[in-house]
């Protein structure tokens, strides 16, 4: 079944500057886990941010769970952005609080002004919060300060965070490029175990094509904007990747 | 030898360059002690009437009045002492409050509006700065009537410039991953506030805040001359009647609170930061 | 899949539960938010101040300011008279600033630890002058020296220099502190004098930083210079005095806004000289 469906997507920044995306499409499916590849720059990043809507696409269409993504707005933008989970390169933790309470932020989105005030969440979401961080092996950290752990640690937090939303669908952008070769590995099973054990379908920006042919099921290729390549993970050959890669081979 | 040449060449040109750098610092200084002389001249020399003063037997005669302390003014200086202090606690948290909408106005990157908040909360942080708190205070007494209300006001107004500003800086200057991280969770505005920007900023407002309130001790003891109560108006009653034993006393009150603020703000800081 | 079926994720009931604080952590910081939030509400009481009162500020502000002090007398500022005390607050502040940031660099110099004179007695003595000026505000200053030295911009020149060399000598000391030890440590070792390695190791680290202190410490005397007048150290502060004692209260407010003018054309001044003075270091 499809879960994303992504038409003509074209954005520019302004008026005088060049389009970051050049028309892109595809489908997601609820059982895909599909990489998203190419040289810096080709608007991975981009992609993946408007999909959630961090950032605003100039024109096209994205449909999530059958609803119309661009043409939301306020609370009903807030609630499809909750069921969004996103894990970001630089893990984007809020570095003065405690790992328990980065965790329990993933809630906000279901927690209303005044219990966010007083960081008041309810029990069920610290069980969930404590059972997610068991999950990701960081319970001997729950109480310290986010920025005392190592990066492979701070990632799992971002992934504790982002699956407190009780996501139905996971974008990754780049959630191992800050991390050395062999953490990249852990983290990366880690998330594909835990996405194929809920059943939540994921985006993921990667630069690594060895790990990508390694951990997802699908791959879109992107370049400078434009699609290059979309299929099975076994169909990518060596001539695609030279086309995907082109500029980096000049 | 031809690189001989250039090499004097060189040294030549360094040399016109130093001498150069020299007479613009002389040039500068010359500017600076003609107008310094000038401002002697006008001041110092036009202005005082020296046979008034009475020469240096006038002087000490007049500083020995101040060394024969009063300390039956000891149980009347108790109060306003208490108030001084009240009156720049309560001044400062209420500079705290009307900080948050101008730091918030005045930042670029939260403001809600660029073209009206924003120049609105550069122009408040400028006023609360550029007019003394005396100006302040007197505005206020006129206003509100005398006691303590327009002393406290003074000192809220006075320290919304410095205040606002530091914390507008600082919210300029935030690391933008956590907000984005809360956007993408779903947060509404007031939550990207108070997890993504007020956990970065914290300890710099705390800082500052604490090192206006250290200063609102001194400034709050002076309230009291333009009829806003505390230290400074008994300060003022000891002058009017050439109590200078008495005015002694009272400075000596407002040194041990300075004291005792300079104390409680090292341990403030130690305990936040 | 629609928006209302369950979100799937780990069962919610781990039965684990946690708290942000422990027990005595969260009695310590209700407590002391209570006792900050009682002495904030009992110093209202003490002081007599009635939060309705308070409220109602604002607009009585507005109604005084529009009632009384509007339209402000522009002319009044013109003259030549006010333009001299333009002027007298001008020199005041210059030479104020001028002899106390003079002052202020020898006590600087002993209260900076790492490379005073002398750690038993200067130092000690340093700090207790510059803070003792600091501590005491310009305004009582200004009063103190018009009762030992009578009226006049002599003694508003003096007070400045107090409030001067407390502002400058705190923030020389603090870059004084700041300074490479590299420099100092080599002209120690090569057997120089204290003095010596002042001059030597210390004042060609901190000249660029203290020429741009002492242009802030000259812009904040003029601040402090607008108002010294109104406790009779004359310049622009004493025709503020002399028009609310009439209640001339459109000069008032003509008076008010000039000195804010000044103020802010100072403010310009010296961040544009302090701008091209580090351009030029």
């Amino acid at each position: 079944m499809t879960v994303l469906k992504v038409r003509d997507l074209r954005i520019r920044y302004a008026d005088n500057q060049p389009e970051i995306l050049k028309g892109i499409s595809f489908d997601v499916e609820d059982s895909d886990f599909m990489a998203i590849i190419g040289p810096s720059g080709a608007g991975k990043s981009t992609l993946i941010r408007c999909i959630n809507r961090l950032v605003e696409p100039t024109s096209g269409s994205i449909e999530l769970f059958g609803q119309d993504v661009l043409a939301l707005k306020g609370t009903a933008l807030r609630q499809l952005r909750r069921n969004v989970g996103m894990i970001f390169q630089e893990f984007n933790l809020i570095n003065r609080m405690s790992v328990m309470d980065n965790v329990l932020s993933g809630r906000l989105g279901y927690t209303g002004n005044l219990r966010s005030l007083f960081r008041a969440f309810p029990q069920s979401d610290i069980s969930r919060a404590l059972a997610l961080l068991d999950r990701v092996g960081l319970s001997d950290h729950v109480n310290k300060r986010a920025d005392e752990l190592s990066g492979g640690q701070r990632q799992r937090v971002g992934i504790a965070r982002a699956l407190m939303q009780q996501p139905k669908l996971l974008l990754l952008d780049e959630p191992t490029s800050a991390l050395d070769p062999k953490i990249s590995r852990e983290v990366m099973g880690l998330i594909r175990e835990i996405a194929s054990e809920l059943r939540v379908p994921a985006l993921c920006n990667i630069h690594d094509v060895q790990l990508a042919k390694e951990s997802c099921n699908r791959i879109i290729g992107l370049q400078d904007g434009y699609k290059k390549f979309d299929g099975e993970t076994g169909t990518l050959r060596d001539r695609d990747l030279e086309e995907i890669y082109a500029m980096e081979v000049l | 030898m031809a690189s001989l040449d250039i090499d004097i060449g060189r040294v030549e040109g360094q040399r016109a360059l130093v001498r150069q750098r020299h007479l613009k610092m002389a040039a500068i200084w010359a500017v600076v002690f003609a107008f310094l002389a000038w401002c002697f001249h006008g001041t110092i020399i036009q202005d005082t009437d020296w046979s008034r003063i009475g020469g240096a037997n006038g002087v000490l005669g007049s500083l020995g009045r101040f060394l024969a302390l009063d300390f039956s003014l000891l149980p009347e200086l108790v109060i306003p002492t208490i108030e001084t202090f009240m009156v720049a606690c309560v001044g400062t948290v209420l500079g705290c409050f009307f900080s948050l909408p101008v730091a918030w106005f005045g930042a670029a990157n939260v403001t809600p509006n660029r073209f009206f908040f924003y120049p609105a909360g550069r122009f408040l942080m400028v006023l609360s700065r550029s007019v003394h708190e005396i100006i302040w205070a007197l505005i206020f007494v006129s206003a509100v009537g005398l006691g303590a209300l327009p002393g406290i006001l003074a000192i809220a107004m006075r320290s919304v410039g410095f205040i606002s500003k530091i914390t507008a800086e600082a919210i300029e200057n935030i690391d933008k991953k956590p907000v984005e991280a809360i956007r993408a969770v779903g947060g509404n505005d007031f939550q990207v506030m108070y997890y993504g920007i007020l956990p970065q900023i914290y300890p710099v407002v705390l800082a500052t805040v604490i090192f206006e309130w250290d200063i609102n001790i001194r400034r709050s003891a002076v309230m009291g001359l333009v009829g806003a109560g505390g230290l400074g108006l008994t300060f003022f009653r000891q002058m009017n009647s050439f109590n200078y034993g008495g005015v002694t006393m009272v400075i000596l009150a407002i040194l041990l609170l300075i004291v005792l603020g300079e104390v409680l703000s090292h341990f403030l800081r130690k305990a936040v930061i | 899949m629609t928006m209302t079926e369950t979100n799937p994720g780990p069962a919610p009931d781990s039965g684990q539960t946690w708290s942000r604080y422990g027990a005595t952590g969260a009695a310590t910081r209700h407590a002391t938010l209570l006792a900050v939030l009682v002495f904030l509400g009992y110093s209202l009481h003490f002081l007599n101040v009635d939060l309705s009162r308070l409220l109602g500020t604002f607009s009585g502000v507005w109604r005084v300011v529009s009632d009384r002090y509007y339209p402000p007398e522009i002319a009044y500022v013109a003259n030549a008279g006010y333009l001299g005390a333009i002027l007298d607050t001008l020199q005041m502040s210059f030479l104020g600033g001028f002899i106390g940031v003079v002052c202020a660099i020898p006590l600087a110099w002993f209260s900076a630890w790492n490379v005073t004179p002398s750690r038993r007695i200067l130092f000690p003595l340093g700090r207790l002058g510059v803070i003792s000026s600091r501590a005491i505000h310009e305004t009582i200053w200004t009063i103190l020296f018009v009762s030992i030295l009578g009226f006049g911009m002599l003694a508003g020149v003096s007070a400045l220099t107090m409030f001067c060399i407390g502002f400058a000598g705190k923030l020389f000391a603090d870059e004084i502190e700041a300074v490479d030890m590299g420099p100092v440590e080599a002209m120690r070792s090569a057997g120089a004098s204290d003095l010596q390695v002042f001059v030597w190791a210390v004042v060609p680290q901190v000249r660029v930083a203290f020429t741009g202190i002492a242009i802030y410490t000259w812009d904040v005397a003029f601040r402090a210079a607008t108002v010294v007048g109104f406790f009779g150290g004359g310049g622009m502060g004493w025709y503020l005095k002399r028009n609310i004692q009439q209640l001339e209260n459109t000069k008032v407010s003509a008076i008010i806004l000039s000195i804010i003018a000044m103020v802010l054309i100072a403010e310009v001044f010296s961040g544009w000289v302090r701008a091209r003075v580090n351009r030029a270091k």
